[in-house]
């Protein structure tokens, strides 16, 4: 199929104006803007989203929006990608328009939803920011993501620059909608390089015309808010059907082909702009070329540019369609070209090639007069930048193939380092001594009439000067409370500790490579599944201990730290581990919010809060809904030992790490919650952490606290000493709830009022009565 | 407001970058400046920043490219030979790649106090422009922040931009904040536009300096499989000088008693102890801690271990030390040039003396 390749020679700012008939207005917006001001103007019914770098701010943008009534797009926080993706699944079924938006790991974590989505026909769009995927964790671009997402039954749409992104997103719709097609979308564009960078751009001046002229209502043929016409979704389909299904799917792909050029072609008329299936730039009597996606292309053209005017035939073909594959647009583009270098973004391992290279070689083999010779290279991974001069590589390399008429290396990485002998990354310090951190500093002793544990702790100095299990140098904010507690907990702790630290600021301020602040062994695994990755440690240490495996058969203590986010989307697992009840620590550190990530909203975000998913505005005051009680969760759970503490009390907290490490040993496993000083995110002076901590203690807001062995004791009760506060005083402390203290805001503040004096009774009601 | 403007050279792009620390306002001021040119001044422009994990007083660049209005931005790098470089924060130019790809003909503008230019400029190119600006104080005098003084310097120094635009799109920047904040951003704008002085015969560079591109130490025939770092705590190379805005803790021997509270609270484990030349410390007299603290806690008991100061090559200065201190043990003080120096009692002494003022992270 011929269509649609066009010499796209003009560039993507000042794309043809001819005849555009909808209003625009210029702009200046980033990729994420781009996405979020085009959902805006969509005016889609549901986004169902988690956050994660470098897509987050599609969410917070539309947060932003909404709190001042600029959209009534409903903002569904999920508990991870998965619960994100299952919403906007569910969303879909009930017949609106449904958006997400993601990156990396958190596509990876949705993806199992993608197939069901596609398999069941339900349109939405999701936008990707693309990002290198985990491990070890990067969170700039490359297309490893995207590229996962190949064969989930998705369209897939590519978008270049930031108006590629706004527009592109309403192609998505109309197309993802038509009825010979009825499959999601996914919007890909590059992370940071297009994400966040800010462009000119044009937006529709009337959306509302758009969107009933262009985009029509959603007509879905089947929902499940149509009681009259009741529907079974999702049956249990074993062969001889499912292939049948399948090649259904195949088909709405195929009607996809002819569908999508259509909406483009429309999408031009109403906006001067062309995105052909193909854009070929300068291809028309190219000699050679390259083949890149998104960002990356545009970095080609510019080389290109120059080649031209030097006299070189050369020209760049970046597909704006990536499934439908655009096979047939390939194989005409390629016909006449002697020679072209296919940049991957992300690598298919072992197979020669990434899936791009690898398709168009495919795409190329059909065509039996076809003679161009094909170098497949590898770029750009992790964030890796692709400049003029690594274009001009590419181009290079093409050339000298076209001319020997040969392809010395197939295959390759380009832009690697392969190291230098005699350069190291600076030294590391001694392994610390078991005998250096069992000193003693805290004496764990059961008291035989109680059944409880009792604590003595060494006088505070004596811990001054034990190593400690991480090293200064780290790049935490000034003020950050992380470290405190992690101190706090590490000064009690005896012997030897194996650390597994969740995603989240702890463990990227204290990891970058090649530098670690840790001292002792550490892991990190994503924060959706650290939980069982400890555990599975756990038992391992067990049995290699008991088959005499073990070198000098070391006594270890594990201890998992989390963020209080990563006990919204690791819960699942956490629980788990806790009910098999390993031998281990869960210590969260609970600063309010996903902070790592530019502190949205977490469910231990308390209700009216501030955060850049719950934002304050002309029509809405912070979060919607009140703050996760992860420490009843766990305690529910039967543990032998659940505690609170704030940083702001560390003998409190030294006291119960010592109990922690005691029942962590002998009787199972251990959950901690901390309360952590964020300066950054709450907004206060970096060194306000006493004052805000001990009010958020003397508020009740967050009692201390411990249930040992299922028995609740109030650590300290503000009531008891005459200490207890407003809620509103612990609020007023804040940037991030100054608006709380508002008159337009009394609701809130009673509501949070209310609850924490709901909860704090209940458990005051626990601690008197043994068997609550 | 709106006005047609014409850059130096319309055949290509005109590059600015800000060198700075997360928390002074460089991306904010880099987005007004672009999005005013893009949306006032007829340009066609791209911004974007440096982009870690955002956590405050990392390095962060800020980059801004201008082209007219015809013509489009298709490369997404960043800015390596910038035409104008400015320095919100003067430690940086301890780096060499805060002024890479400096030319000659282009302009470098320093936040920096009059009377006390870093040595780091001396690399410039001589002919290059050096304009200084005491943006701090500007700021804290007028209560605005020193990237109003520095975007107004920057309007300043370069004719092709016009001041009551930029200031238009200053204001629509800051549309959200309070009258009070607006007016205060005015002011400090106005008097960035004035109160500059440039510098002759600092620069001595005899080139352009050169392009940096930050080269990995391992490549993958060196480091080890997977990842792995088998070099436990060796953040310890790393400075973190730059994170400090304006204050530092001091501490003082004799008003010490030695509990160890401060280092229950500093997140930077920078306090620097000895177990040598015991004393006797007096009972804890800090309310929010004596709540639970245990009754056996220092007491009357000799403690064998001393504070003996501060490692100002890992302190942020976020002042936690002195909010907790029982006495008057730790003071806030103004950190002067020199100062951190002088004070310092350095935890790995093998440390400071290799690597000197250079910075890992
Ligand atoms: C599957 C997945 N989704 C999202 C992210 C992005 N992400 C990294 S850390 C983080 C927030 C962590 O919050 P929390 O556990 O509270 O730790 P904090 O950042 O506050 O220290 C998020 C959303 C990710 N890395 N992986
Ligand atoms: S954002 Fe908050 S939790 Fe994260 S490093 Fe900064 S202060 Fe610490
Ligand atoms: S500086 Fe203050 S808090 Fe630190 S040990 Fe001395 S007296 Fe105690
Ligand atoms: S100012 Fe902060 S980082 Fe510096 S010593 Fe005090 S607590 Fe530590
Ligand atoms: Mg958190």
């Amino acid at each position: 199929m011929a269509t649609n390749i066009q010499a796209a020679v003009q560039p993507s700012a000042t794309r043809p104006r001819r005849g555009a008939t909808a209003p625009q207005r210029v702009d200046f917006l980033s990729g994420n803007e781009a996405a979020a001001a085009a959902a805006r103007d969509i005016g889609f019914h549901l986004m169902g989203y988690f956050p994660i770098t470098p897509s987050t701010e599609v969410a917070e943008n539309l947060a932003k929006m909404q709190a001042n009534g600029d959209h009534e797009i409903v903002m569904v926080p999920g508990d991870g990608e998965h619960g994100a993706a299952g919403i906007c699944y569910g969303a879909a079924i009930g017949g609106g328009r449904v958006l997400n938006a993601t990156s990396s790991q958190g596509l990876l974590y949705a993806l199992e939803q993608l197939p069901v989505q596609a398999g069941t026909r339900m349109p939405m769009v999701l936008n990707i920011a693309t990002r290198a995927v985990s491990g070890p964790l990067d969170i700039r671009c490359d297309h490893s993501d995207v590229y996962f997402a190949l064969n989930t039954g998705w369209i897939i749409l590519l978008a270049r620059d930031p108006q590629a992104v706004y527009d592109l997103n309403f192609a998505a719709v109309k197309i993802g909608e038509h009825a010979d097609v009825r499959l999601p979308v996914l919007v890909a564009y590059d992370g940071f390089f297009t994400s966040h960078q800010k462009r000119r751009l044009e937006c529709f001046d009337d959306a509302e015309t758009v969107r009933r002229e262009f985009l029509g209502k959603p007509d879905a043929p089947y929902t499940a808010l149509d009681p009259r016409h009741p529907v079974t979704f999702g049956p249990y389909m074993n062969d001889p059907d499912l292939i049948n299904n399948k090649q259904q799917l195949s088909l709405a792909m195929e009607a996809a082909r002819q569908v999508i050029p259509q909406v483009l072609e429309e999408l031009h008329a109403l906006t001067g702009r062309l995105y052909p299936v193909m854009d070929a730039y300068r291809m028309d009597d190219a000699d050679v070329a390259v083949v890149l996606l998104n960002s990356a292309a545009e970095t080609a053209k510019e080389v290109a540019d120059h080649l031209r005017d030097s006299g070189q035939k050369v020209g760049v073909l970046s597909p704006n369609v990536l499934r439908p594959f655009p096979a047939a647009a390939f194989r005409d583009a390629l016909t006449s070209v002697r020679a072209v270098v296919i940049g991957d973004r992300a690598d298919s391992y072992g197979a020669d090639g990434g899936n791009l290279s690898l398709e168009v070689r495919a795409a190329l083999q059909q065509d039996e007069h076809n003679r161009t010779l094909v170098l497949s290279r590898v770029y750009g991974l992790g964030g890796r930048d692709f400049d003029d001069t690594d274009a001009a590589q590419f181009f290079e390399q093409a050339t000298q193939s076209a001319k020997s008429q040969q392809v010395a290396v197939p295959f390759a990485y380009h832009g690697t380092y392969a190291g230098d002998p005699d350069q190291k990354p600076p030294s590391g310090l001694p392994a610390i001594e078991t005998a250096e951190v069992s000193r003693g500093m805290a004496r764990v002793r059961e008291n035989p009439d109680t059944g409880r544990l009792e604590v003595e702790l060494e006088p505070l100095w004596a811990t001054t000067t034990m190593p400690g299990r991480i090293a200064p140098g780290h790049g935490a904010c000034p003020g950050c409370g992380v470290f405190p507690v992690l101190h706090q907990v590490y000064s009690v702790l005896e012997g030897d500790l194996v650390v597994l630290f969740q995603t989240g600021c702890a463990m990227v301020v204290t990891t970058g490579y090649p530098n670690t602040a840790h001292r002792i062994t550490y892991i990190h695994n994503l924060f959706q599944n650290g939980a069982a990755t400890l555990a599975g440690l756990v038992e391992m240490y067990h049995e290699l201990l008991r088959r005499g495996e073990l070198p000098d058969s070391p006594d270890i203590t594990f201890m998992m730290v989390t963020g209080d986010g990563g006990m919204d989307i690791g819960i699942g697992p956490a629980l788990g581990a806790a009910h098999r009840n390993h031998n281990m620590i869960i210590l969260e550190y609970d600063n309010q919010g996903y902070m790592n990530t530019g502190a949205q909203l977490s469910y231990a975000t308390p209700l009216g809060h501030r955060t850049s998913t719950s934002e304050v505005g002309r029509k809405r005051a912070g979060k919607v809904f009140h703050h996760k009680d992860t420490a009843q969760i766990f305690a529910s759970c039967h543990l032998p030992y659940v505690f609170t503490a704030s940083e702001g009390y560390p003998e409190d907290l030294m006291r119960k790490a010592a109990k922690a490490q005691w029942y962590a040993k002998h009787e199972g496993l251990v959950y901690g919650k901390v309360l952590s000083f964020c300066p950054l995110n709450w907004r206060t002076t970096d060194d306000a952490a006493q004052s805000v901590l001990q009010t958020a203690v003397d508020s009740c807001f967050f009692p201390v606290y411990e249930v040992e062995k299922g028995q609740t004791m109030i650590s300290y009760d503000p009531d008891l000493l005459g200490r207890r506060r407003k809620v509103s005083d612990w609020l007023a402390l804040m940037g991030k709830t100054k608006h709380l203290m508002s008159p337009d805001n009394a609701e809130n503040l009673a509501a949070v009022e209310a609850e924490v004096d709901r909860r704090w009774r209940r458990l005051k009601a626990m601690h008197q009565h043994p068997e609550l | 407001m709106n006005r047609k403007t014409t850059l130096p050279d319309p055949s290509r792009f005109f590059e600015i970058r800000f060198e700075s620390i997360g928390g002074l306002g460089a991306h904010a001021a880099g987005q007004i400046l672009a999005r005013t040119a893009v949306l006032h001044m007829n340009l066609n422009g791209a911004h974007f920043s440096s982009y870690g994990s955002e956590k405050k007083g990392s390095v962060v660049r800020s980059y801004i490219r201008l082209g007219g209005a015809d013509k489009p931005i298709r490369t997404s790098a960043p800015i390596d030979s910038p035409d104008v470089v400015v320095v919100f924060h003067t430690a940086l130019l301890e780096q060499p790649i805060t002024l890479a790809g400096l030319k000659s003909g282009s302009t470098v503008i320093c936040n920096a106090a009059a009377g006390e230019l870093p040595e780091g400029l001396s690399r410039v190119p001589a002919g290059a422009t050096i304009v200084r600006v005491d943006a701090l104080k500007i700021a804290v005098e007028e209560r605005s922040r020193p990237n109003a003084v520095l975007l107004g310097t920057l309007t300043a120094a370069l004719p092709f931009l016009d001041a009551d635009t930029v200031l238009t799109g200053l204001n629509e920047g800051f549309a959200h904040h309070n009258s009070e904040a607006v007016a205060a951003n005015e002011r400090a704008f106005a008097r960035g536009g004035k109160e500059f002085e440039v510098v002759d015969h600092v620069g001595q560079g005899s080139e352009d300096l050169p392009i940096m591109r930050p080269q990995p130490v391992w490549g993958y025939q060196t480091a080890p499989i997977g990842g792995v770092l088998p070099l436990p705590g060796n953040t310890v190379w790393n400075d973190l000088t730059t994170s400090r805005t304006g204050w530092l803790p001091v501490f003082n021997t004799e008003e010490c008693i030695h509990c160890g509270l401060c280092v229950l609270v500093c997140p930077d484990f920078c306090l620097v102890w000895s177990n040598e030349g015991a004393g006797t410390v007096p009972a804890l007299e800090c309310p929010d801690f004596s709540l639970t603290w245990s009754t056996e806690g220092p007491g009357e008991e000799a403690p064998s271990a001393r504070l003996l100061g501060v490692d100002y090559r890992y302190c942020k200065g976020c002042l936690r030390c002195i909010e907790t201190c029982p006495t008057e043990a730790m003071t806030r003080e103004a950190e002067t040039p020199g100062l951190a120096d002088r004070l310092q009692v350095p935890l790995y002494p093998e440390i400071t003396k290799r690597v000197g003022g250079t910075r890992g992270n």
